[in-house]
């Protein structure tokens, strides 16, 4: 899930106008080291492939990468698992790593066809994600990287698991939409996250790793914290309040203080920072044996990496 | 004409009128009953009739949430059903519903453009009103020439409003973010708002004038089946008809699109299954469609809201999956109607 506010509707059409624009095309960026040219479409594959050191094969992204700030200013290619063919083959790319999806298939068949490698990564559960560091290691011949980087994140997770072991299982529910209330379901790295830092998800029988709940659901179930990472337009709260929620004062969540309201970045990109993810999730269910949140808990990216 | 049915040689007009009135209110009632009672949650609504007790967030989810849902879905039910007998009825065309004449694709084109503003709140329907609002003024200046209104410009108009809102809509949606490009989608699916009380009095204060203004034109309609000279010589002022028709059925169109999005079938399905039953006299269609599109659509909502809880199907969905094959199977058993447009009016005035 992207992080950064969209740019205004104006700046979008400008855009568009200068896309439309012949002459003003990007030339070949002289970045590529060791061969291969890398363009990234997945948030998550970019985190990883930039944690494992290749940054400097990387030269193009999708749209909605802009993290980390090494990577977040390359030509923009496309959007979701859809980039420019043209694009890719002006610029030269030879690898391409992007979210696996049934629609994408075929135009991942094309691609191989024109000597883009597709590397294609399931990061929709949370076992996913972490097999998708491994392949993003095997793919750029950083396995010992890749391994390293997994050991740690495992041990750190293993912690926070460890800790909240006794602890009384919390409710909880992590919005990740407002109008309607969509929800983390099973399958969700957020749900993964939940529960083992000592949390139940209350959209436990979602039938998807996201998905619409109705309000009336979510007022019986009563959750006793909640986790809204729903909301990055600028100006958006950040930081626990009651917020939206305020309008509901007999739940739990709301009457204990216990809504946060944490910027998408921290939490909706499973990747490198999945250990980090589960250290926060611990500090907004357990606060008493994980510490009270901190102001950078909730915040966007740092030094507002890849605004423009 | 055969379209009659049997109650008509038996009773008064007036008398029917009361009578399927007096029904239709019933059964209203009795889906409102049965909305408000089943949910995504456990709401034990008879036991407190009965001297029960309700804790915070069962009153919440009952009065705060439910009730307002159901009685927004019954308001907007009628709107579409009495626009979508309008339509019939103006255009003589029995594939008329409430979005033919193009105000949905201002008001949805309106909704989307305040969704991508950071619209909240009341903004997104506002827009969408103002959308329909400006649509509706547009499509009727280029549909009237020589101070008449043709019906036939004013359905190719609409239908190329309606497709240059939707393109205008796909351009917008692929400039979106991902984010945005969600709330896009959610909104044009349609889906029935637990709406606050100003804007429940506002549908249901429309959508209850609207149908009395439509109702008084009642005889004007069933002359018009008779075909604009047929109506004419009947005495009717054909013109200001068609205008005031047009005019009545965008602004219940527009309400409705702006509040809930695209809802189908209802203004499409509810008429025509009235006039199955209950004949081509518009005298009882009016009131009857308001009623019995209200009924369609709170039932509809239920099961929305019910068949795949926690999580709730597009209302759309179920209306078209509900109104479907009901609506072939009345075709099956009472045959086909009688002869070109006896559905849409009738000629013994």
């Amino acid at each position: 899930m992207t992080t950064r506010r969209p740019a205004p509707l104006v700046g979008r059409f400008a855009a568009l106008g200068l896309l439309a624009c012949w002459a003003c095309g990007t030339p070949p960026q002289p970045r590529a080291a060791g061969g291969e040219r890398i363009a990234v479409m997945a948030p998550s594959a970019a985190e990883t492939l930039v944690e494992l050191g290749v940054a400097d094969r990387i030269v193009a992204v999708g749209d909605f990468v802009d993290w980390p700030p090494e990577i977040a200013r390359l030509p923009k290619i496309g959007a979701y698992d859809a980039p420019n063919a043209e694009r890719l083959v002006e610029l030269g790319v030879t690898q391409l790593f992007t979210a696996a999806s049934q629609a994408g298939r075929g135009e991942h068949s094309k691609l191989e066809r024109l000597g883009i490698r597709v590397v294609a990564l399931d990061t929709s559960t949370f076992a996913g994600t972490l097999a998708s560091m491994a392949e993003c290691g095997r793919a750029v011949g950083r396995v010992p990287e890749a391994d390293a980087l997994l050991a740690t994140i495992e041990a750190r997770i293993q912690a926070v698991r460890a800790r909240a072991a006794a602890a009384p299982r919390r409710r909880v529910l992590v919005a990740v939409g407002h109008d309607p209330v969509y929800v983390a379901g099973p399958g969700s790295h957020l749900d993964t996250l939940v529960t083992l830092a000592g949390g139940e998800n209350v959209a436990h029988d979602a039938l998807s790793p996201y998905q619409m709940m109705a309000l009336e659901a979510v007022l019986e179930r009563a959750p006793e914290v909640i986790v809204d990472s729903a909301d990055n337009k600028p100006g958006s709260p950040h930081g626990l309040a009651a917020g939206i929620w305020g309008r509901w004062p007999f739940l739990p969540a709301v009457a204990g203080g216990r809504v946060a309201f944490v910027d998408p970045w921290r939490l909706l990109v499973p990747g490198p920072r999945l250990a980090e993810m589960a250290e926060l999730m611990g500090r907004l269910v357990h606060p008493e044996l994980f510490g009270e949140p901190q102001p950078e808990d909730f915040a966007g990216a740092p030094r507002g990496g890849g605004e423009e | 004409m055969s379209g009659s049915p049997p109650a008509g040689r038996a009773l008064a007009p007036a008398h029917r009128l009361v009578l399927v009135v007096l029904a239709l209110t019933t059964l209203l009632a009795l889906a409102i009953a049965i909305a408000v009672s089943f949910g995504a949650a456990q709401v034990p609504l008879w036991q407190r009739l009965l001297g029960g007790a309700w804790s915070d967030a069962q009153q919440a989810i009952l009065l705060a949430l439910r009730l307002p849902r159901v009685l927004a879905a019954a308001a907007l039910g009628g709107l579409l059903g009495v626009a979508g007998v309008a339509f019939q009825a103006l255009l003589r065309n029995p594939l008329a519903d409430p979005y033919v004449l193009g105000v949905s694709g201002g008001a949805s084109l309106g909704g989307v453009v305040a969704l991508l503003a950071g619209a909240a709140g009341l903004g997104v329907p506002v827009a969408a009103f103002a959308g329909a609002l400006a649509s509706l003024i547009a499509i009727e200046r280029i549909a009237t020439s020589g101070g008449r209104l043709t019906v036939f410009t004013l359905l190719l108009t609409g239908a190329i409003f309606n497709a240059f809102s939707a393109a205008l809509i796909y351009f917008l949606q692929s400039v979106a973010s991902r984010e945005e490009l969600s709330a896009i989608v959610f909104y044009l699916m349609g889906r029935v708002p637990s709406a606050g009380l100003s804007t429940l009095a506002a549908l249901w204060g429309a959508g209850v004038a609207i149908t009395l203004a439509l109702f008084a034109s009642a005889r004007d309609f069933n002359a018009l089946t008779a075909g604009e000279e047929g109506a004419q010589q009947l005495g009717v002022d054909v013109e200001r008809l068609k205008r005031r028709t047009f005019v009545l059925g965008s602004l219940a169109t527009a309400l409705a699109v702006a509040t809930a999005g695209l809802i189908g079938f209802v203004g499409l399905v509810v008429p025509h299954i009235l006039r199955r039953l209950l004949g081509p006299d518009h005298r009882l269609l009016l009131p009857a469609a308001f009623l019995g599109g209200a009924s369609f659509l709170v039932l509809a909502d239920l099961a929305a809201r019910t068949l795949a809880a926690p999580t709730e199907l597009p209302v759309g969905v179920v209306t078209a999956l509900l109104g479907g094959p009901f609506f072939l199977l009345l075709l099956r058993r009472s045959g086909p109607a009688s002869g070109e447009g006896a559905g849409y009016g009738a000629r013994d005035v």
